[in-house]
């Protein structure tokens, strides 16, 4: 009797123990594959919260790619076209309508539509070229392209027609075009090797392309380090803009010390010392160019620059502009390699966010316009392919408040579309309010980001200038300690001591004057001979 | 004349910075008891600088807080001191007995302390603009008790000024011998108990089968 009861016992809470197993499994959810993280204001990294998430993974096949061997659809090309994306290493993003993506192996640009799908495919421009030993399209046209490796899209402010800019590598020319139809770029304009002797290089590789306001066009050529080469409208070279510079290491020193003793014979076979060209660069909506740099030391990795060419991110004015991961170079157990930060792409987005994105690590860093990091997300490739992870990300662009990364190797090509979290929405609003003073109207948001990462530093900075602001001193004084932010906390601590003076002046004044009183009647006893205390051995 | 008590003497050798300790040591005076105490107070003082001192004074990385290297600072250092002093000065004819040289050290670090006390708590009322009164009190002390110091030595000893000067260097650098020299026994030791461990588990697997 007992035991039957027993068994029926063990047989409901096996079944129970079944049934919870059984939905456990069914709760998995997807998670990035990397454990997010931030910097705190000792430059220790913290475990934080993601601040965007992977929503889709686009491949050429979810990018209708295979109209291109369909024979009935307009972009048709041929049946051998390739359907996919292959080491593409640019894109850009025209007024968030149209993605344009330079895809270099198949030598052609593509137009991707709001969604994502195929709208312009463009294997070459139509017109005469005057470039030397560019290829003529199939039915004579025009030219084709060759490594196209940068594009820039914008609308000509002199014609009004959409524009593209093509810095089409192999060809060493950068091309402006206007866009004719889906399948129809119209040659306007092409910038080749500048004749002048101020350009020394021997070869003209434009590896990515700016254009401001005025029409002056900047390109980032190989193996040339005097800055980016500047091109007036016309196609006339104007000069070199924004060069970076050495870093000072101590081994540049050293060689420095070297060469005053070396004879010129020594001299010719010591290796020079010359700065690094950048990888990619950028355009804000006020003009600025911003610069990446793909360097170890911290000196001009990113920049940004004026329109005279002066760097305002440097840090040798005071300022400690930070980009990338704050720890120097990582050696990775698992992969057998040292991994430093080499930041590769930069995008700035029309609402002041700054996207970095590292070549190394597959980390996208992102700021705000003051340089704050916002929120770090992606990872390396390890041994599998995994949605948020890369392993050659070679562009990382702003569409539609999504953070795109082109991932463009010999194995995999695809664009990852990074969409916001609820924690990202909350830090975007929160620091768009807090750049423009609002520390008030930022702190709702604050407090949301505090309730998913308690350790989240700029918040508690800001939520310290709220009580600031409402005169809530000691409450400010206590976020600011949280944050280690010394400076704000000074400033609320003169408000606070300032306020308790103030608050308490009528107990002071009453202590001191009674000090004052006590001491005078004791001085008056003394001379009196009355001794209130005695000393040891007086009598 | 010069009747005092414990305390009393105490103030008198730190207000009388050229005469005090030579008073101290006719007087045949000086408790070890009080010694140790301020040694103590030392270590206190050395944490309150560390933990207390006003948020916006604190340059040390509040995130952790380790007291081993505070009592090094303070304790060890200080018992380093003595010892090298006590062994440089018996072969520079010094007259100091190794309890004098405690005595006499310990009452030159008052003012060190007490103005590092003092420095932490205007520390939590003042803001950085009037970093000066935080600054003026550290070097303060800091200032007499080196005074004090040479004082101490040169009355513990019965030395000429320069003589003082030279074996307060020779004890720097005889505290930096036994530290080394400590540190490198200290290493060995490890390394001999790992090896008695080593051994212990071979012989431990072995009987076990």
């Amino acid at each position: 009797m007992n035991g039957s009861k027993n068994s029926l016992k063990r047989l409901i809470s096996l079944l129970a123990a079944g049934c919870m197993a059984l939905t456990m499994s069914v709760t998995a959810f997807a998670d990035e594959p990397y454990n997010s993280y931030n910097y705190d204001n000792w430059d220790a990294a913290i475990p934080s919260q993601a601040g965007y998430t992977v929503e889709k993974v686009l491949s050429g096949q979810s990018m209708d790619f295979s109209k291109l061997r369909d024979q009935s659809d307009p972009l048709y090309i041929s049946d051998t076209e390739s359907t996919s994306l292959s080491e593409a290493r640019d894109f850009y993003n025209y007024k968030d309508e149209e993605l344009w993506v330079a895809d270099t192996s198949n030598n052609r640009i593509l137009r991707l539509d709001k969604d994502f799908k195929l709208t312009g495919c463009y294997k070459g421009v139509t017109g005469t070229s005057k470039a030397e030993g560019v290829e003529s399209l199939p039915d004579g046209s025009g030219t084709v392209f060759k490594e196209p490796q940068g594009l820039f899209v914008t609308d000509s402010p002199t014609t009004g027609k959409q524009t593209v800019y093509i810095a089409d590598y192999a060809n060493a020319r950068v091309v402006r075009a206007t866009v004719e139809s889906a399948t129809e770029l119209k040659l306007e304009q092409e910038y080749l090797k500048p004749t002048e002797a101020l350009y020394t290089s021997k070869t003209f590789n434009p590896t990515k392309v700016v254009v401001d306001y005025a029409e002056n066009v900047y390109a980032v050529v190989k193996s040339v380090n005097t800055g980016s080469v500047q091109f007036k409208a016309d196609g006339s070279f104007t000069g070199f803009y924004g060069a970076n510079r050495v870093a000072v290491t101590a081994a540049v020193i050293a060689q420095k010390l070297w060469r005053k003793i070396a004879s010129n014979e020594q001299i010719e076979g010591m290796s020079r010392n010359v700065p690094v060209e950048y990888a990619n660069f950028d355009m804000d909506d006020e003009g600025f160019i911003y610069t990446v740099t793909e360097v170890t030391t911290s000196t001009d990795a990113v920049k940004k620059i004026n329109p005279a060419g002066y760097n305002i991110w440097d840090n040798v004015v005071g300022d400690e502009y930070k980009f990338g991961d704050h720890t120097d170079a990582v050696w990775d157990m698992a992969t057998k390699k040292t991994y430093a930060t080499k930041l590769t792409d930069i995008a700035v987005s029309s609402d002041g966010l700054i996207n970095v994105l590292d070549f190394e690590t597959g980390r996208v860093f992102q700021y705000d316009r003051l340089c704050n990091l916002i929120c770090i997300f992606g990872t390396k490739n390890s041994a599998a392919d995994q949605r948020g992870s890369f392993s050659t990300p070679n562009a990382v662009e702003v569409f539609n408040g999504k953070v795109l990364v082109l991932e463009g190797s010999k194995t995999r090509n695809d664009i990852t579309v990074f969409k916001m979290t609820t924690f990202g929405e909350n830090l975007h609003k929160a620091f768009e309010l807090y750049d423009e003073g609002l520390y008030v109207e930022a702190a709702p948001y604050w407090n949301e980001v505090i309730k998913r990462d308690g350790g989240y530093t700029y918040a508690h900075v800001g939520l310290g200038k709220a009580d600031l602001k409402n005169h809530k001193y000691h409450d400010a004084m206590e976020r600011f300690e949280i944050a280690n932010d010394k400076d704000d906390y000074d400033k609320a601590f003169e408000y606070y001591r300032d306020e308790w003076l103030q608050g308490h002046f009528t107990g002071i004044a009453v202590v001191v004057v009674i000090l004052v009183v006590l001491w005078i009647a004791k001085k008056i006893l003394d001379k009196m001979g009355i001794r209130i205390f005695r000393k040891k051995g007086e009598k | 004349m010069y009747e005092f008590s414990t305390l009393g003497w105490v103030r008198h050798v730190i207000f009388h910075p050229s005469e005090g300790f030579e008073d101290l040591r006719w007087k045949k005076q000086g408790s070890i008891k009080l010694s140790i105490i301020i040694v103590v107070l030392l270590f206190v003082a050395m944490v309150a600088n560390n933990r207390m001192v006003g948020f916006a004074f604190n340059t040390n990385t509040v995130k952790v807080f380790n007291v081993v290297p505070l009592i090094v600072q303070s304790v060890v250092y200080f018992i380093t001191w003595c010892i090298g002093n006590w062994c440089i000065c018996t072969l520079l004819d010094g007259e100091g007995t190794f309890r004098k040289i405690v005595i006499y050290s310990a009452y030159a670090l008052v003012p060190y302390i007490f103005c590092t006390y003092i420095a932490v708590i205007f520390s939590n009322f003042i803001i950085k603009e009037e970093s000066i009164w935080f600054t003026f009190f550290s070097y303060l002390g800091l200032g007499w008790s080196v005074v004090l110091m040479i004082s101490a030595m040169k009355a513990v000893h019965q030395y000429s000024l320069t003589k003082t000067l030279v074996s307060i260097f020779l004890t720097l650098v005889a505290m930096l011998l036994i530290l080394f020299l400590a540190i490198l026994l200290l290493s060995l030791f490890q390394q001999v108990y790992v090896f008695v461990y080593t051994v212990y588990t071979e012989i431990a697997y072995r009987i076990r089968g």
